[in-house]
């Protein structure tokens, strides 16, 4: 896994608060302000000035929900890590406050001993599975990347006469001289011999690169 | 002039596993209370409601819920942080105000609670530091099986870690435990550059005891060579351990009962002379005596009215000339901005200053301004060739 450090103070960062005009934030503000981070509206910030490293998003799961705060294409979390504020425990809306992706609850009317305890889960849950879902993205670029890898092994043993785990090493030792990953190395040697049958009869990989 | 009564629970376990501790704050909130009767000028009267938990959680609960439902307001107590936690949704409640006059492992901040006593940076990281340039850089730490030892523990590991030093083992026992003979002879084998003590009552003292004799029997110096460092050692605790063993410990604290100064010496002989029989006056009992003070003159600034809300108000406005010097309530995070110091004991069962702030610490209970952004391992085991 990625390195995912914990997080354990949180000074200077923002809470940036999704909730309805009732929602009352005294204490939420107070408490914010005990652990150093201040306390915004979206009305007073730009939606894409949302740093996932700085702002904690805390949605008011009470009040409407949009898209405003999902994350990237393909992630399950949102924009920045973030943490449901609950009322209504309704099953609807704890799965609406899930879909967004947020890794913590805080019950409301919010209790100020809460709020620490809730923002290091939230915080650190988030950076845990995002780093999760990079790990998977690279992986399965790799995964596909596979097919080449197999390819390139093929076309080398057939070229050079070498046996598989040879071929293999040598692809190997190519792609760590590109300072690239094997599948990619592999992919831009198979498509470099589609495009000129010459290199599939030379012996010496390096002359492809 | 009629003075107003005003009743305050008083809530102290001098029975139990850390009766000892209790008793001087039990000692130094009566004297408070009895100061200020005294002065017929002051214009209410505190009429002290005292309970004695006996150290069992579920007592703190009923003695609690019974102050509460007198109609008392203020409650001055607790020593642990399981019973401060076990009574504080009572408070809450109720809104009523728990001062909470000892030193305690910090990451709260209860709007229904005043802290008297030291957090980390008033207490353990001055420690750290000091120990750090004095003695050295790894730390073996034993300490009792519960949040106070956990809590310390991580923070000393996490400032050594900075500092490129190391906690070598964390040792922890069941409060009340006796039986040190293991881990006193894995110190002596470790031979760590201090021992970080965060046991708490007769299993600190049986610990002392114990390895100032293994450390003798083994040739060993101990306060030279392996000096036991702590953030809780008190002045009767010295005479609880015996003269043995009771010098050459390093103890941070706000509050030694040798500070210089004309209302220390006042609070000392007053002490005495309330308490001959002992134990002497301490940390422990000076913070109970504050909590108490502070929450009269708060009053006094309230004009006398008990509301939570008036007297948090009203005792950020208070500074007050306590025995360690001048003391203030921080209104964000209602603890008190304390002056750290580092002493060492001795045979007499007193304590030397080695090194004090130039004054009042500002409380960081979350140590937002004393620690890194990020949780700090500790440093890899050193892996030697096994053969």
């Amino acid at each position: 896994m990625r390195g995912a450090r914990v997080v354990q103070n949180f000074r200077g960062q923002r809470g940036v608060l999704w909730g309805g005009a009732g929602t009352s934030v005294d204490i939420l503000e107070a408490s914010l302000a005990r652990l150093g981070m201040t306390l915004a509206r979206p009305a007073e910030i730009d939606p894409q000035d949302i740093d996932a490293h700085r702002d904690v998003l805390l949605i008011d799961g009470d009040s409407p929900l949009d898209a405003t705060m999902e994350g990237p294409s393909g992630s399950l979390l949102s924009l920045a890590p973030a943490i449901g504020l609950v009322g209504v425990e309704a099953p609807s809306r704890l799965k609406a406050l899930m879909d967004l992706g947020v890794t913590a609850f805080l019950r409301k009317p919010v209790h100020a001993a809460a709020v620490y305890a809730a923002l290091f889960l939230a915080v650190n849950s988030y950076n845990r599975l995002r780093a999760l879902e990079l790990d998977l993205v690279e992986h399965e670029l790799r995964r596909r990347g596979r097919r080449a890898v197999l390819k390139a092994v093929v076309r080398l043993m057939q070229t050079t006469g070498i046996d598989d785990d040879e071929a293999y090493a040598e692809l190997r030792r190519e792609s760590m001289r590109r300072r690239m990953s094997i599948e990619a190395c592999a992919a831009e040697l198979v498509a470099g011999a589609s495009s000129s049958s010459a290199d599939l009869k030379t012996p010496d990989l390096k002359k492809w690169a | 002039m009629t003075q107003a009564a005003i009743a305050i629970g008083v809530l102290f376990s001098v029975d139990g596993p850390y009766g000892h501790v209790s008793r001087s704050m039990l000692n130094g909130a009566m004297l408070a209370v009895d100061e200020w009767n005294s002065n017929a000028k002051a214009p209410l009267r505190l009429v002290p409601v005292v309970a004695n938990p006996g150290g069992e959680l579920q007592r703190y609960a009923r003695l609690c819920q019974d102050m509460l439902a007198q109609g008392l307001q203020h409650v001055v107590g607790c020593y642990t942080s399981s019973s401060r936690k076990e009574i504080i949704p009572q408070f809450e409640k109720a809104d009523a105000l728990l001062w909470y006059p000892t030193h305690y492992e910090g990451f709260e901040c209860s709007s229904n609670v005043i802290y008297t006593g030291p957090v980390a940076n008033q207490h353990l990281l001055p420690l750290a530091d000091y120990m750090m340039e004095h003695h050295g850089r790894n730390a073996f730490c034993v300490g009792s099986n519960y949040i106070w030892a956990w809590e310390n523990n991580r923070i000393l590991r996490e400032r050594l870690a900075a500092a490129h030093g190391r906690v070598t083992a964390e040792r922890y026992f069941a409060v009340g435990e006796t039986d040190f003979a293991q881990v006193i002879q894995a110190i002596i084998k470790a031979r760590p550059a201090f021992v970080f003590n965060t046991l708490i009552g007769v299993s600190s003292y049986c610990f002392l005891r114990d390895f100032r004799a293994a450390c003798i029997a083994s040739g060993i110096d101990q306060p030279a060579v392996i000096p036991v460092a702590s953030c809780t050692l008190s002045e009767p605790e010295l005479e609880a351990i015996g003269e043995a063993a009771a010098d050459g410990h390093i103890t941070a604290s706000v509050y030694f009962s040798s500070i210089e100064g004309a209302e220390n010496a006042r609070f000392v002989t007053s002490y005495a002379e309330r308490y001959p029989d002992g134990p002497v006056a301490c940390a422990d009992a000076e913070a109970a005596y504050i909590a108490v003070r502070l929450l009269a003159l708060s009053l006094v600034e309230a004009r006398g009215c008990t509301d939570v809300d008036t007297i948090k108000r009203a005792v950020a406005q208070v500074r007050m000339a306590a025995p360690q010097g001048p003391v203030h309530v921080d209104p964000e995070t209602l603890h008190a901005a304390l002056t750290p110091r580092i002493g060492r004991s001795r045979k007499d069962m007193g304590f030397d200053i080695l090194a004090q702030a130039a004054g009042p610490v500002r409380p960081d209970p979350y140590l937002i301004w004393n620690s890194p952004r990020f949780w700090t391992m500790g440093a890899p085991p050193v892996l030697r060739v096994a053969s």
